[in-house]
Protein backbone atom coordinates (compact mmCIF):
# COMPACT_ATOMS: atom_id res chain seq x y z
CA UNK A 1 0.00 0.00 0.00
CA UNK A 2 3.02 2.55 0.52
CA UNK A 3 4.94 1.32 -2.25
CA UNK A 4 4.77 4.42 -4.40
CA UNK A 5 5.29 6.47 -0.99
CA UNK A 6 8.83 4.21 0.44
CA UNK A 7 9.63 2.97 -3.27
CA UNK A 8 9.29 0.18 -5.66
CA UNK A 9 8.75 -3.30 -4.57
CA UNK A 10 8.81 -4.80 -7.73
CA UNK A 11 11.30 -4.15 -10.57
CA UNK A 12 9.32 -7.08 -13.02
CA UNK A 13 8.57 -4.70 -16.39
CA UNK A 14 4.77 -5.03 -17.26
CA UNK A 15 4.09 -7.48 -20.41
CA UNK A 16 3.35 -5.67 -23.35
CA UNK A 17 -0.33 -5.72 -24.38
CA UNK A 18 -2.33 -8.31 -26.19
CA UNK A 19 -2.74 -7.91 -29.80
CA UNK A 20 -0.05 -5.69 -30.36
CA UNK A 21 0.99 -5.63 -33.62
CA UNK A 22 4.82 -6.67 -34.37
CA UNK A 23 6.25 -3.46 -35.35
CA UNK A 24 5.20 -1.64 -32.46
CA UNK A 25 6.66 -3.95 -30.22
CA UNK A 26 10.35 -2.62 -30.11
CA UNK A 27 8.79 0.79 -29.25
CA UNK A 28 6.53 -0.42 -26.74
CA UNK A 29 9.28 -1.97 -25.38
CA UNK A 30 11.70 0.70 -25.29
CA UNK A 31 9.03 3.06 -24.00
CA UNK A 32 8.55 0.68 -20.98
CA UNK A 33 12.80 0.55 -20.50
CA UNK A 34 12.14 4.27 -20.74
CA UNK A 35 9.53 4.56 -18.14
CA UNK A 36 10.96 1.85 -15.41
CA UNK A 37 14.09 4.04 -15.82
CA UNK A 38 12.30 7.15 -15.31
CA UNK A 39 9.39 6.31 -12.45
CA UNK A 40 8.98 2.79 -11.62
CA UNK A 41 7.48 -0.57 -13.10
CA UNK A 42 3.95 0.70 -11.53
CA UNK A 43 4.13 4.11 -14.10
CA UNK A 44 5.70 1.76 -17.06
CA UNK A 45 1.77 -0.49 -16.41
CA UNK A 46 0.68 2.60 -16.69
CA UNK A 47 1.91 3.42 -19.90
CA UNK A 48 0.94 -0.14 -21.36
CA UNK A 49 -2.72 0.84 -20.17
CA UNK A 50 -2.74 3.62 -22.25
CA UNK A 51 -1.31 1.87 -25.03
CA UNK A 52 -3.77 -0.51 -24.98
CA UNK A 53 -6.41 1.88 -25.24
CA UNK A 54 -5.74 1.36 -29.44
CA UNK A 55 -4.79 -2.11 -30.14
CA UNK A 56 -6.79 -3.16 -32.65
CA UNK A 57 -9.18 -0.14 -32.81
CA UNK A 58 -10.74 0.79 -35.45
CA UNK A 59 -9.13 3.27 -37.60
CA UNK A 60 -5.49 2.83 -35.85
CA UNK A 61 -3.27 1.29 -38.58
CA UNK A 62 0.23 -0.23 -36.84
CA UNK A 63 2.00 3.37 -37.90
CA UNK A 64 -0.30 5.01 -35.83
CA UNK A 65 -0.42 3.32 -32.88
CA UNK A 66 3.55 3.18 -33.24
CA UNK A 67 3.60 6.98 -32.86
CA UNK A 68 1.63 7.21 -29.99
CA UNK A 69 3.25 4.17 -28.50
CA UNK A 70 6.48 6.63 -28.74
CA UNK A 71 4.76 10.21 -28.06
CA UNK A 72 3.31 8.70 -25.40
CA UNK A 73 6.31 7.36 -23.90
CA UNK A 74 8.05 10.64 -24.12
CA UNK A 75 5.17 12.63 -22.47
CA UNK A 76 5.20 10.34 -19.93
CA UNK A 77 8.96 11.05 -19.51
CA UNK A 78 8.46 14.80 -19.16
CA UNK A 79 11.27 16.55 -17.94
CA UNK A 80 11.68 18.06 -14.54
CA UNK A 81 14.65 18.86 -12.50
CA UNK A 82 14.57 15.00 -11.00
CA UNK A 83 14.72 13.93 -14.71
CA UNK A 84 17.54 16.20 -15.51
CA UNK A 85 19.58 14.37 -12.53
CA UNK A 86 18.68 11.18 -13.71
CA UNK A 87 20.07 11.68 -16.82
CA UNK A 88 22.88 13.36 -15.83
CA UNK A 89 23.86 10.67 -13.85
CA UNK A 90 23.21 7.96 -16.62
CA UNK A 91 26.24 9.66 -18.52
CA UNK A 92 28.26 8.88 -15.86
CA UNK A 93 26.95 5.19 -16.21
CA UNK A 94 27.50 4.82 -19.47
CA UNK A 95 29.45 1.94 -21.30
CA UNK A 96 33.29 1.76 -20.32
CA UNK A 97 34.42 2.03 -24.21
CA UNK A 98 32.73 5.49 -24.46
CA UNK A 99 33.58 7.23 -21.17
CA UNK A 100 32.31 10.39 -21.26
CA UNK A 101 33.90 13.59 -19.62
CA UNK A 102 32.24 15.38 -16.25
CA UNK A 103 30.77 18.34 -17.37
CA UNK A 104 28.30 20.78 -15.68
CA UNK A 105 25.04 21.69 -17.05
CA UNK A 106 23.43 24.67 -16.01
CA UNK A 107 19.73 24.80 -16.44
CA UNK A 108 17.02 27.86 -15.80
CA UNK A 109 13.66 26.87 -14.71
CA UNK A 110 10.74 29.32 -13.10
CA UNK A 111 10.49 29.06 -9.37
CA UNK A 112 7.09 27.66 -9.80
CA UNK A 113 8.27 24.59 -11.65
CA UNK A 114 11.19 23.97 -9.47
CA UNK A 115 8.72 23.65 -6.39
CA UNK A 116 6.38 21.90 -8.78
CA UNK A 117 7.92 18.83 -8.91
CA UNK A 118 7.63 18.07 -5.13
CA UNK A 119 4.89 16.23 -3.39
CA UNK A 120 1.41 18.92 -3.38
CA UNK A 121 1.50 18.29 0.41
CA UNK A 122 4.64 20.80 0.73
CA UNK A 123 4.40 22.54 -3.12
CA UNK A 124 1.42 23.76 -2.43
CA UNK A 125 1.52 25.93 0.53
CA UNK A 126 4.81 26.94 -0.62
CA UNK A 127 3.54 27.88 -4.10
CA UNK A 128 0.97 30.25 -2.54
CA UNK A 129 3.44 32.18 -0.45
CA UNK A 130 5.33 32.20 -3.67
CA UNK A 131 2.06 33.57 -5.27
CA UNK A 132 1.33 36.44 -2.34
CA UNK A 133 5.06 37.08 -2.61
CA UNK A 134 4.54 37.73 -6.26
CA UNK A 135 7.75 35.71 -6.97
CA UNK A 136 6.54 32.47 -8.75
CA UNK A 137 7.79 33.23 -12.27
CA UNK A 138 11.43 34.25 -10.91
CA UNK A 139 14.01 32.40 -12.63
CA UNK A 140 16.41 30.27 -11.10
CA UNK A 141 19.41 29.02 -12.21
CA UNK A 142 20.22 25.29 -11.15
CA UNK A 143 23.96 23.06 -11.68
CA UNK A 144 23.86 19.73 -12.12
CA UNK A 145 27.39 18.57 -12.24
CA UNK A 146 29.10 15.35 -12.24
CA UNK A 147 32.38 17.12 -11.55
CA UNK A 148 32.85 16.74 -7.92
CA UNK A 149 31.73 14.06 -5.79
CA UNK A 150 29.34 16.33 -4.08
CA UNK A 151 28.22 17.68 -7.54
CA UNK A 152 27.50 13.54 -8.16
CA UNK A 153 25.95 12.83 -4.69
CA UNK A 154 23.76 16.41 -5.17
CA UNK A 155 22.30 14.57 -8.59
CA UNK A 156 21.90 11.22 -6.47
CA UNK A 157 19.63 13.02 -3.61
CA UNK A 158 18.08 14.63 -6.33
CA UNK A 159 17.22 11.49 -8.97
CA UNK A 160 15.59 9.78 -5.62
CA UNK A 161 12.67 12.09 -5.11
CA UNK A 162 11.38 10.54 -8.48
CA UNK A 163 9.61 8.36 -5.52
CA UNK A 164 7.11 11.35 -4.33
CA UNK A 165 6.96 12.26 -8.36
CA UNK A 166 3.57 10.96 -8.57
CA UNK A 167 2.41 13.51 -6.00
CA UNK A 168 3.61 16.26 -7.42
CA UNK A 169 1.67 18.92 -8.66
CA UNK A 170 3.52 18.94 -11.90
CA UNK A 171 2.96 15.54 -12.28
CA UNK A 172 -1.18 16.08 -11.91
CA UNK A 173 -1.16 18.70 -14.70
CA UNK A 174 0.91 16.28 -16.55
CA UNK A 175 -1.43 13.28 -16.12
CA UNK A 176 -4.32 15.94 -17.06
CA UNK A 177 -2.19 16.56 -20.21
CA UNK A 178 -1.65 13.39 -21.81
CA UNK A 179 -5.02 12.58 -20.91
CA UNK A 180 -6.66 14.94 -22.64
CA UNK A 181 -4.44 14.55 -25.55
CA UNK A 182 -5.47 10.48 -25.59
CA UNK A 183 -8.83 11.36 -25.02
CA UNK A 184 -8.86 14.01 -28.19
CA UNK A 185 -7.25 11.29 -30.63
CA UNK A 186 -9.96 9.08 -29.25
CA UNK A 187 -12.85 11.51 -30.18
CA UNK A 188 -11.06 12.15 -33.36
CA UNK A 189 -11.40 8.62 -34.17
CA UNK A 190 -15.01 8.78 -33.97
CA UNK A 191 -15.34 11.97 -35.75
CA UNK A 192 -13.03 12.94 -38.21
CA UNK A 193 -10.49 9.76 -38.25
CA UNK A 194 -8.52 11.28 -41.25
CA UNK A 195 -7.67 13.92 -38.55
CA UNK A 196 -6.74 11.52 -36.02
CA UNK A 197 -2.94 11.62 -37.05
CA UNK A 198 -2.76 15.37 -36.44
CA UNK A 199 -3.76 15.13 -33.43
CA UNK A 200 -1.08 12.34 -32.36
CA UNK A 201 1.82 14.41 -33.75
CA UNK A 202 0.23 18.02 -31.81
CA UNK A 203 2.08 15.76 -28.71
CA UNK A 204 5.37 17.25 -30.59
CA UNK A 205 4.86 20.65 -29.87
CA UNK A 206 5.55 19.82 -26.26
CA UNK A 207 8.81 19.33 -24.74
CA UNK A 208 11.83 20.85 -22.53
CA UNK A 209 10.96 22.86 -19.72
CA UNK A 210 11.05 26.13 -18.94
CA UNK A 211 9.68 28.61 -21.15
CA UNK A 212 9.84 26.61 -24.04
CA UNK A 213 7.58 24.06 -22.72
CA UNK A 214 5.38 26.30 -21.64
CA UNK A 215 4.56 28.05 -24.76
CA UNK A 216 4.44 24.85 -26.66
CA UNK A 217 1.57 23.46 -23.80
CA UNK A 218 -0.11 27.21 -24.33
CA UNK A 219 -0.02 26.65 -27.82
CA UNK A 220 -1.71 22.90 -28.08
CA UNK A 221 -4.33 23.99 -25.89
CA UNK A 222 -5.48 27.23 -28.28
CA UNK A 223 -5.28 24.72 -31.27
CA UNK A 224 -6.82 21.96 -29.28
CA UNK A 225 -9.78 24.66 -27.95
CA UNK A 226 -10.07 26.48 -31.03
CA UNK A 227 -10.12 24.00 -33.85
CA UNK A 228 -10.08 20.27 -32.46
CA UNK A 229 -12.60 20.37 -29.77
CA UNK A 230 -15.36 22.63 -31.60
CA UNK A 231 -15.46 20.45 -34.48
CA UNK A 232 -15.52 17.46 -32.27
CA UNK A 233 -18.49 18.85 -30.60
CA UNK A 234 -19.65 19.65 -34.02
CA UNK A 235 -19.92 23.52 -32.99
CA UNK A 236 -17.30 24.25 -35.90
CA UNK A 237 -18.12 22.75 -39.38
CA UNK A 238 -14.24 22.28 -40.48
CA UNK A 239 -14.49 19.46 -43.12
CA UNK A 240 -10.43 18.91 -42.98
CA UNK A 241 -9.44 19.53 -39.59
CA UNK A 242 -5.83 17.90 -40.46
CA UNK A 243 -5.18 20.54 -42.88
CA UNK A 244 -6.24 23.10 -40.02
CA UNK A 245 -4.45 21.69 -37.59
CA UNK A 246 -0.88 22.08 -40.09
CA UNK A 247 -2.06 25.69 -40.60
CA UNK A 248 -2.26 26.69 -37.34
CA UNK A 249 0.91 24.93 -36.56
CA UNK A 250 2.68 26.74 -39.06
CA UNK A 251 1.49 30.14 -37.68
CA UNK A 252 3.39 28.88 -33.87
CA UNK A 253 5.81 31.31 -32.97
CA UNK A 254 8.12 31.52 -30.28
CA UNK A 255 6.46 34.81 -28.81
CA UNK A 256 4.04 34.49 -26.17
CA UNK A 257 1.33 36.07 -26.61
CA UNK A 258 0.07 34.14 -29.32
CA UNK A 259 -0.57 36.48 -31.85
CA UNK A 260 0.00 34.88 -35.10
CA UNK A 261 -1.43 31.66 -33.90
CA UNK A 262 -4.49 33.12 -32.35
CA UNK A 263 -5.58 35.47 -35.74
CA UNK A 264 -4.64 32.02 -38.05
CA UNK A 265 -7.15 29.99 -35.55
CA UNK A 266 -9.88 33.04 -35.72
CA UNK A 267 -9.40 32.84 -39.53
CA UNK A 268 -9.55 29.09 -40.02
CA UNK A 269 -12.71 29.27 -37.88
CA UNK A 270 -14.26 32.37 -39.61
CA UNK A 271 -13.54 30.74 -42.83
CA UNK A 272 -15.30 27.41 -41.89
CA UNK A 273 -18.28 29.02 -40.59
CA UNK A 274 -18.39 31.18 -43.47
CA UNK A 275 -17.95 28.04 -45.98
CA UNK A 276 -20.97 26.55 -43.95
CA UNK A 277 -23.50 29.80 -44.28
CA UNK A 278 -22.74 29.58 -48.02
CA UNK A 279 -23.62 26.09 -48.39
CA UNK A 280 -26.67 26.31 -46.24
CA UNK A 281 -27.61 29.23 -48.15
CA UNK A 282 -27.41 27.62 -51.37
CA UNK B 1 11.27 -3.47 48.87
CA UNK B 2 8.46 -1.05 50.46
CA UNK B 3 4.78 -1.48 48.82
CA UNK B 4 4.87 0.92 46.64
CA UNK B 5 8.10 0.10 45.03
CA UNK B 6 6.34 -3.22 44.73
CA UNK B 7 3.14 -2.06 42.88
CA UNK B 8 5.22 0.25 40.65
CA UNK B 9 7.32 -2.76 39.43
CA UNK B 10 4.13 -5.16 39.26
CA UNK B 11 2.40 -2.01 37.25
CA UNK B 12 5.26 -1.52 35.01
CA UNK B 13 4.95 -5.47 34.25
CA UNK B 14 1.00 -5.35 33.34
CA UNK B 15 2.03 -2.01 31.17
CA UNK B 16 4.50 -4.08 29.33
CA UNK B 17 2.13 -6.95 28.89
CA UNK B 18 -0.44 -4.60 27.47
CA UNK B 19 2.47 -2.91 25.25
CA UNK B 20 3.70 -6.31 23.62
CA UNK B 21 -0.44 -7.67 23.13
CA UNK B 22 -0.60 -3.97 21.65
CA UNK B 23 1.95 -4.51 19.30
CA UNK B 24 0.35 -7.94 17.90
CA UNK B 25 -2.94 -6.89 17.07
CA UNK B 26 -3.22 -7.14 13.24
CA UNK B 27 -6.47 -4.72 12.92
CA UNK B 28 -6.98 -1.08 14.00
CA UNK B 29 -10.20 -1.68 16.92
CA UNK B 30 -8.61 -4.24 18.61
CA UNK B 31 -5.14 -2.25 18.22
CA UNK B 32 -7.09 0.60 19.70
CA UNK B 33 -8.81 -0.93 22.51
CA UNK B 34 -5.26 -2.47 23.69
CA UNK B 35 -3.72 1.09 23.37
CA UNK B 36 -6.65 2.38 25.46
CA UNK B 37 -6.02 -0.18 28.20
CA UNK B 38 -1.89 0.24 28.15
CA UNK B 39 -2.69 3.67 28.58
CA UNK B 40 -4.95 3.66 30.78
CA UNK B 41 -2.37 1.19 33.20
CA UNK B 42 0.65 3.55 32.61
CA UNK B 43 -0.91 6.73 33.91
CA UNK B 44 -1.84 4.45 37.02
CA UNK B 45 1.28 3.06 37.52
CA UNK B 46 2.95 6.91 36.72
CA UNK B 47 0.61 8.30 39.41
CA UNK B 48 2.30 6.18 42.43
CA UNK B 49 5.69 6.50 41.24
CA UNK B 50 5.06 10.18 40.83
CA UNK B 51 6.22 10.02 37.20
CA UNK B 52 4.18 12.58 35.54
CA UNK B 53 5.54 13.67 32.41
CA UNK B 54 4.49 9.88 31.52
CA UNK B 55 1.50 10.18 32.81
CA UNK B 56 0.86 13.53 31.08
CA UNK B 57 2.01 11.89 28.04
CA UNK B 58 -0.48 8.96 28.25
CA UNK B 59 -3.31 11.03 29.00
CA UNK B 60 -2.89 12.85 25.74
CA UNK B 61 -2.58 9.41 23.65
CA UNK B 62 -5.68 7.94 25.73
CA UNK B 63 -7.61 10.67 24.35
CA UNK B 64 -6.12 10.63 20.55
CA UNK B 65 -6.27 6.48 20.93
CA UNK B 66 -10.20 7.11 22.45
CA UNK B 67 -11.11 9.41 19.58
CA UNK B 68 -9.51 7.25 16.44
CA UNK B 69 -11.42 4.14 18.33
CA UNK B 70 -15.03 5.85 18.10
CA UNK B 71 -14.16 6.97 14.95
CA UNK B 72 -14.04 3.55 13.35
CA UNK B 73 -17.02 2.30 15.04
CA UNK B 74 -18.68 5.10 13.91
CA UNK B 75 -17.70 4.17 10.72
CA UNK B 76 -18.66 0.47 11.04
CA UNK B 77 -22.01 1.49 12.29
CA UNK B 78 -22.72 4.56 9.14
CA UNK B 79 -21.94 2.16 6.43
CA UNK B 80 -24.28 -0.90 7.97
CA UNK B 81 -26.96 1.97 8.53
CA UNK B 82 -26.38 2.86 5.19
CA UNK B 83 -26.64 -0.93 3.37
CA UNK B 84 -30.02 -1.50 5.93
CA UNK B 85 -31.34 1.94 4.35
CA UNK B 86 -30.61 4.53 1.57
CA UNK B 87 -27.11 3.32 0.00
CA UNK B 88 -26.23 6.42 0.31
CA UNK B 89 -21.91 6.95 0.64
CA UNK B 90 -22.28 10.02 3.04
CA UNK B 91 -20.01 7.97 5.93
CA UNK B 92 -17.10 8.80 3.45
CA UNK B 93 -17.12 12.52 4.40
CA UNK B 94 -14.42 12.28 7.14
CA UNK B 95 -12.28 10.70 5.10
CA UNK B 96 -12.71 13.07 1.95
CA UNK B 97 -10.53 15.96 0.89
CA UNK B 98 -12.15 19.51 -0.99
CA UNK B 99 -11.36 20.51 -3.97
CA UNK B 100 -12.47 23.71 -5.89
CA UNK B 101 -13.43 23.21 -9.55
CA UNK B 102 -13.51 25.66 -12.30
CA UNK B 103 -16.59 25.12 -14.87
CA UNK B 104 -15.29 23.56 -17.87
CA UNK B 105 -12.82 21.89 -15.82
CA UNK B 106 -12.44 18.30 -16.97
CA UNK B 107 -12.15 16.37 -13.77
CA UNK B 108 -11.53 12.62 -15.51
CA UNK B 109 -11.48 11.84 -18.82
CA UNK B 110 -13.42 8.40 -20.15
CA UNK B 111 -10.78 5.23 -20.21
CA UNK B 112 -8.43 6.73 -18.23
CA UNK B 113 -7.46 4.87 -14.92
CA UNK B 114 -9.61 5.68 -11.53
CA UNK B 115 -8.02 6.05 -9.01
CA UNK B 116 -10.50 7.91 -6.51
CA UNK B 117 -14.20 8.29 -6.12
CA UNK B 118 -15.56 11.80 -5.86
CA UNK B 119 -18.52 13.50 -3.95
CA UNK B 120 -20.55 16.08 -5.31
CA UNK B 121 -20.91 19.18 -2.57
CA UNK B 122 -21.96 21.78 -4.86
CA UNK B 123 -21.91 23.35 -8.43
CA UNK B 124 -23.05 21.15 -11.50
CA UNK B 125 -21.65 18.38 -12.92
CA UNK B 126 -22.46 16.48 -16.18
CA UNK B 127 -20.94 12.81 -17.07
CA UNK B 128 -20.66 13.89 -20.80
CA UNK B 129 -20.71 10.79 -23.31
CA UNK B 130 -24.13 10.40 -21.93
CA UNK B 131 -25.38 13.53 -21.19
CA UNK B 132 -26.34 12.83 -17.57
CA UNK B 133 -26.28 15.83 -14.93
CA UNK B 134 -25.42 14.77 -11.54
CA UNK B 135 -27.17 15.68 -8.70
CA UNK B 136 -25.51 17.39 -5.83
CA UNK B 137 -24.91 14.54 -3.45
CA UNK B 138 -23.92 11.86 -5.67
CA UNK B 139 -21.35 9.73 -5.44
CA UNK B 140 -18.42 9.58 -9.13
CA UNK B 141 -16.61 6.43 -9.35
CA UNK B 142 -17.51 4.10 -5.94
CA UNK B 143 -17.68 1.19 -8.18
CA UNK B 144 -14.52 1.89 -10.20
CA UNK B 145 -12.72 0.54 -7.10
CA UNK B 146 -13.48 -3.47 -7.30
CA UNK B 147 -14.07 -3.51 -11.23
CA UNK B 148 -11.47 -5.65 -12.44
CA UNK B 149 -10.76 -2.54 -15.23
CA UNK B 150 -10.63 -0.28 -12.97
CA UNK B 151 -11.40 2.34 -15.58
CA UNK B 152 -13.34 5.20 -15.78
CA UNK B 153 -16.28 4.67 -18.41
CA UNK B 154 -17.39 8.16 -18.94
CA UNK B 155 -16.07 11.58 -18.87
CA UNK B 156 -17.10 14.07 -15.93
CA UNK B 157 -16.73 17.29 -16.53
CA UNK B 158 -17.80 20.56 -14.46
CA UNK B 159 -20.63 22.53 -15.97
CA UNK B 160 -20.89 25.40 -13.29
CA UNK B 161 -18.26 25.82 -10.70
CA UNK B 162 -18.70 23.81 -7.54
CA UNK B 163 -17.02 21.65 -4.83
CA UNK B 164 -16.48 17.85 -4.41
CA UNK B 165 -14.62 15.81 -2.29
CA UNK B 166 -12.25 13.53 -3.23
CA UNK B 167 -11.21 10.21 -1.48
CA UNK B 168 -8.33 7.68 -3.31
CA UNK B 169 -8.64 4.10 -3.54
CA UNK B 170 -5.91 3.54 -1.40
CA UNK B 171 -7.34 5.60 1.25
CA UNK B 172 -10.63 3.35 1.48
CA UNK B 173 -8.20 0.39 0.81
CA UNK B 174 -6.93 1.45 3.58
CA UNK B 175 -9.71 1.23 5.74
CA UNK B 176 -10.81 -1.74 4.34
CA UNK B 177 -7.24 -3.67 5.61
CA UNK B 178 -7.59 -2.02 9.25
CA UNK B 179 -11.06 -3.01 9.26
CA UNK B 180 -12.43 -5.97 8.59
CA UNK B 181 -16.45 -5.12 10.41
CA UNK B 182 -16.39 -2.03 7.22
CA UNK B 183 -14.78 -4.44 5.13
CA UNK B 184 -17.45 -6.56 5.21
CA UNK B 185 -20.44 -3.91 5.00
CA UNK B 186 -18.66 -1.68 2.39
CA UNK B 187 -18.47 -4.81 0.02
CA UNK B 188 -22.93 -5.54 0.68
CA UNK B 189 -23.27 -2.17 0.32
CA UNK B 190 -21.07 -1.71 -2.72
CA UNK B 191 -23.63 -5.29 -4.50
CA UNK B 192 -26.43 -2.89 -3.25
CA UNK B 193 -25.67 0.17 -5.19
CA UNK B 194 -24.72 -2.43 -8.40
CA UNK B 195 -28.28 -4.44 -8.09
CA UNK B 196 -29.79 -1.29 -8.08
CA UNK B 197 -28.22 0.46 -11.19
CA UNK B 198 -28.75 -2.95 -12.95
CA UNK B 199 -32.65 -1.92 -11.92
CA UNK B 200 -32.44 1.18 -12.77
CA UNK B 201 -31.03 0.00 -16.11
CA UNK B 202 -33.62 -2.92 -16.55
CA UNK B 203 -36.38 -0.17 -15.88
CA UNK B 204 -35.00 2.13 -18.85
CA UNK B 205 -34.45 -0.75 -21.46
CA UNK B 206 -37.90 -1.29 -21.00
CA UNK B 207 -39.15 2.14 -21.05
CA UNK B 208 -36.99 2.25 -24.27
CA UNK B 209 -38.74 -0.50 -25.99
CA UNK B 210 -42.03 0.95 -25.49
CA UNK B 211 -40.65 4.41 -26.57
CA UNK B 212 -37.61 4.92 -28.41
CA UNK B 213 -35.79 8.09 -27.06
CA UNK B 214 -34.59 10.94 -28.99
CA UNK B 215 -30.83 10.33 -29.58
CA UNK B 216 -28.80 12.72 -27.18
CA UNK B 217 -25.90 14.51 -28.96
CA UNK B 218 -23.09 14.61 -26.11
CA UNK B 219 -19.89 17.10 -26.39
CA UNK B 220 -17.06 15.46 -24.23
CA UNK B 221 -14.56 17.74 -23.21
Amino acid sequence: MLADFIGEDDDAPPFLPEGLPQATVPIASEGIHLLMHYQGSSYAQLYVDRVRRFVGRRGVDEEMLGQIARLLALRMSYEDPIRIAQLKLAELESTPGDPRLPSVDVRKFRLDELIGALPAAVAEPALDVLQWAGWTHMRVSMRFSTKSRWGVRRLKIEASLRRWRLFSVRYAKERAWVERWLHMISRSLEKQPSAASAIVQTATMIHGYGDGYRRGLSDWHAIIDGLAKPTFDGVLPLADLAAAIAEARAAVTPEPRQVALKRTIAEIRARALSADANAAAG
Amino acid sequence: MDTSQLAEHAGTLFASVFVVATTTMRTMIPLRIFGILTNVVLIATSIPSHNYPTGLLHCVLLVLNSYRLHQMLQLVRDVKKSVNSDLSMHWLKPFMTERKCTAREVLFYKDEKAEDMLYIVSGRFKLVESGIELPVGAIVGELGMLSPSNVRTQTLECVEAGVILSVSYSKVEELYVQNPAFGFYFLRLASARLFQNIEKLEQRLALQTVSPPMSAAPNPA
